[in-house]
């Protein structure tokens, strides 16, 4: 299939939009169907890209935090009242630390309310996530101002480093496993991380060194051997975002 | 061109000196070669030139170096760009673009050159480079001796009058790398390009050095011709080590030269070849039809072969033919398409945990990927608690292997040798049937490559084990393997001893078989044994 060439700023602009018309809705359905939405769009949208596979790890984080974040609302936190769903112990507190309780009713109206908000943080990094995975960081590269050259450097090696994280840990995690160590569970990712961290900075540091050899940056002016241009349907994608923002 | 005065270098939080008062001055249309062991600065030599050392590394610089008159220490890399090119050792690391001819481009974007110039250099560097066919290609998806022949292209696209590379060919097979580096001849003589190579593979670039630079890594420095610098160098090609073998008064650093100077030693009337050693009979791993293809492309090609204890075979092949495919599936990565793999009666996929160990042991390309311990001490006791091996045990395996590392430092901090030896003790130590290892030897100076093979002969033959690598490094193999499997898109096309498969290729054979042709010697100890049975 042939994928429609967009201009690297419109799934970023797209991005920006939901989060706001996220927030601005705060309404758990429209928050749903949003990521819905953005699934369907990057399963069909994206190529074989390395950073194309950065959405599914996003997912996988922010299933995580939504997890985290729920448990730590129902255990903390001040009592709302409604339809208790079960009882948990409660925690005795030292006298000086009023107000906060740890444990007690979990009522209906306690846990919908921090899945909700969990929800909603979750979401938007998923979206980001879903920009990330649509667009070729170095085409993002390519439009930056050069004037935005420091801040331009730093945003290319943060958007290259996760897809490359992606692709890193499934080395390390293969080698790992070769050596006959178990590669599920939490203790085992500390034996990825540390390869990893190591091999991402050695990375980073290549690219920067590349280019500034290459003469990035010296120059104010920058001509363009192919321009990516801005076309109707990187307007309709922005707008399709915006609109939403300014019905919420 | 380039001028180095006074030139002394020292890293912050290092007591070590890595030049000190270096005096050099490199030519116009010069092609210097700069050699030494692992770590001793070769790199920081080649990034001293565009001034990435110090404005990018940190560090201190005393003197001065300047290219066509311009000093780095006034102007940053960037100011520099339109004068030096360089390619970096993992040129994948450096791109900045997706495809190969936005990769080109980029540099004279930046530069902010005009869009007829661009257009009509990019044709130019296409042409030059021969990468017309691959422009609209994805760089990820290219080969390596591709991406760097891209890095090269992008290099030259600014028109540098200097470029410098840093280890061109180590990830590239023998084709691949005579070509990166013929074009690099063409550039010197057509276009009087200086040109600045540090590299460790000695036989593929020796015959086109002009000059080169010696770095000791204690600071010291020497400058000569390659006969000069070679002569007394412990770091020389084989073909230097069969002259010094044959006690000849000069040495010649091309085969042609070598071969003027052999003529009587080739003459003489060899003794029977050894007869090859009897095949042991107990079979480690054997693959049956084995079938592996990625998204509907074929790596494999129902192929098939047995390997035996105490087997060191290496699986050649060019740069993207299938060999890491093979040997992930014998490793037990992949679960192969068709086929089937048998280790001592088990699938390789389908092992695990102490089993697994027991039973294979794998070095990765990246032996790194291995270690995640904060100190040598932790990663040595980590592998004998899983093997439920006394205390020490790794340590003392690793004491063998690579003597002398200390154990409190960090592994990141070994040096490329000592990291793939301690990877080694590593996995050596759960003592495996068969050891597999993927381009053992990217990076690694000769002194760490003789010991490597010292390390795997002693593994294969004292234990009856089996070892199984793919490498590129053809000398290499000519001193270590057994036998070669030569595998050619997807299919095994040679399955032979050593001998036999190198010498019926003349792009694979080493060295010393070139000058030695058409004598059946590989090595120099070959060369040695025969000259010697003749008398």
């Amino acid at each position: 299939m042939n994928k429609p060439s967009l201009h690297p700023f419109t799934w970023w602009l797209w991005a920006f939009g939901l989060a706001i018309a996220i927030v601005r809705f705060d309404s758990t359905w429209f928050t749903v169907s949003c990521v819905g939405a953005v699934m369907v769009i990057v399963y069909s949208f994206r190529d074989d890209a390395p950073w194309a596979k950065s959405f599914d790890w996003t997912l996988k984080l922010s299933l995580w935090i939504l997890a985290l974040r729920t448990f730590i609302g129902i255990t903390i936190g001040v009592p709302i009242p409604g339809t208790e769903i079960f009882r948990l112990p409660i925690v005795p507190l030292p006298s000086w630390m009023p107000g906060i309780r740890i444990g007690g009713g979990v009522t209906l109206e306690r846990l919908s309310s921090a899945l909700s908000e969990g929800l909603l943080i979750c979401s938007i990094i998923a979206i980001f996530g879903a920009a990330a995975s649509l667009t070729s960081p170095h085409r993002l590269l390519r439009v930056l101002p050069v004037y935005i050259y420091e801040f331009a450097v730093a945003v290319v090696i943060a958007t290259s480093v996760l897809p490359q994280l992606v692709t890193s840990v499934k080395r390390i995690r293969m080698a790992q496993r070769l050596r006959g160590q178990d590669t599920r569970g939490f203790t085992s990712w500390k034996r990825v991380a540390i390869p990893l961290l190591e091999e991402s900075l050695a990375r980073s540091l290549d690219l920067a060194a590349a280019m500034d050899s290459r003469g990035y940056g010296v120059s104010k002016k920058r001509s363009r051997y192919r321009p990516i241009s801005w076309h109707l349907k990187d307007s309709l994608v922005v707008i399709s975002a915006f609109g939403l923002v300014v019905i919420s | 061109m380039i001028k180095f005065s006074n030139v002394s270098l020292i890293y912050p939080n290092s007591t070590k000196t890595v030049l000190e008062d270096l005096n050099l001055t490199i030519a116009e249309g010069e092609l210097v070669l700069v050699i030494g062991p692992t770590g001793s600065g070769k790199s920081s030599l080649l990034r001293l030139i565009n001034g990435l050392v110090p404005h990018h590394t940190g560090g201190i610089l005393a003197g001065d170096v300047s290219v066509d008159g311009v000093s780095t220490q006034l102007s940053k890399p960037g100011g520099m760009a339109h004068l030096i090119g360089i390619v970096g050792q993992n040129p994948a690391n450096g791109f900045v673009a997706d495809t190969v001819e936005e990769e080109l481009a980029f540099g004279m974007e930046v530069l902010n050159l005009p869009n007829e110039v661009m257009r009509k250099r990019v044709e130019e560097i296409l042409d030059l480079l021969s990468l017309a066919a691959l422009r609209n290609r994805s760089i990820a998806t290219l080969s390596g001796g591709e991406q760097q022949r891209v890095a090269i292209g992008a290099a030259l696209v600014t028109h540098p009058k200097v470029l410098v590379l840093d280890e061109p060919t180590s990830a590239l097979d023998p084709i691949a790398a005579e070509e990166v580096l013929s074009i690099l001849y063409r550039l010197v003589h057509d276009l009087g390009l200086t040109v600045v190579i540090a590299e460790h593979k000695l036989e593929r670039v020796i015959q086109f050095a002009d000059r080169i630079v010696y770095i000791n890594g204690d600071g010291a420095a020497n400058v000569g011709t390659p006969e000069e610098i070679l002569m007394n160098s412990p770091i020389a090609p084989p073909i230097v080590h069969l002259a010094r073998a044959l006690g000849m008064k000069e040495i010649g650093v091309t085969v042609r030269e070598m071969r003027r100077m052999t003529t009587d030693i080739r003459g003489i009337k060899a003794s029977e070849p050894v007869a090859a050693l009897p095949r042991p009979s107990e079979a480690v791993i054997s693959f049956e039809k084995l079938t592996v293809s990625y998204d509907n492309q074929t790596a494999l090609n129902s192929v098939s072969a047995t390997i035996f204890a105490g087997e060191i075979v290496a699986v050649m092949a060019r740069n993207g033919a299938g060999k890491s495919s093979l040997l992930k599936t014998l490793a037990g990565v992949n679960r192969p398409n068709n086929g089937t793999v048998s280790l001592l009666g088990h699938e390789p996929f389908t092992l695990h945990g102490k089993k697994r160990r027991e039973s294979i042991g794998f070095i990765p390309q990246e032996p790194s990927d291995l270690l995640y311990g904060q100190s040598v001490k932790i990663e040595c006791e980590q592998a004998d608690r899983d093997n439920d091996l006394v205390e020490g045990t790794t340590h003392d395996v690793l004491q063998q292997l690579v003597p002398g590392i200390s154990l409190s430092t960090h592994p990141r901090d070994l040096s490329e040798g000592q990291r793939l030896g301690l990877a080694l003790s590593v996995v050596l130590s759960s003592n495996p049937a068969i050891l597999i290892l993927d381009e053992p030897t990217r990076g690694l100076d000769y002194e760490a490559k003789s010991e490597l093979t010292r390390m795997l002969i002693k593994f294969a033959s004292t234990f009856g084990k089996a070892v199984l690598l793919a490498t590129h490094d053809v000398e290499l193999v000519a001193e270590l393997a057994s036998r070669v499997i030569f595998i050619a898109d997807g299919d095994i096309v040679a399955d032979g001893s050593t001998l036999d498969v190198l010498l019926s290729s003349p792009a694979f054979a080493p060295q010393v078989a070139k000058v030695m042709a058409p004598q059946p010697w590989l090595s120099v100890k070959d060369v040695v044994a025969a000259i010697e049975g003749a008398q």
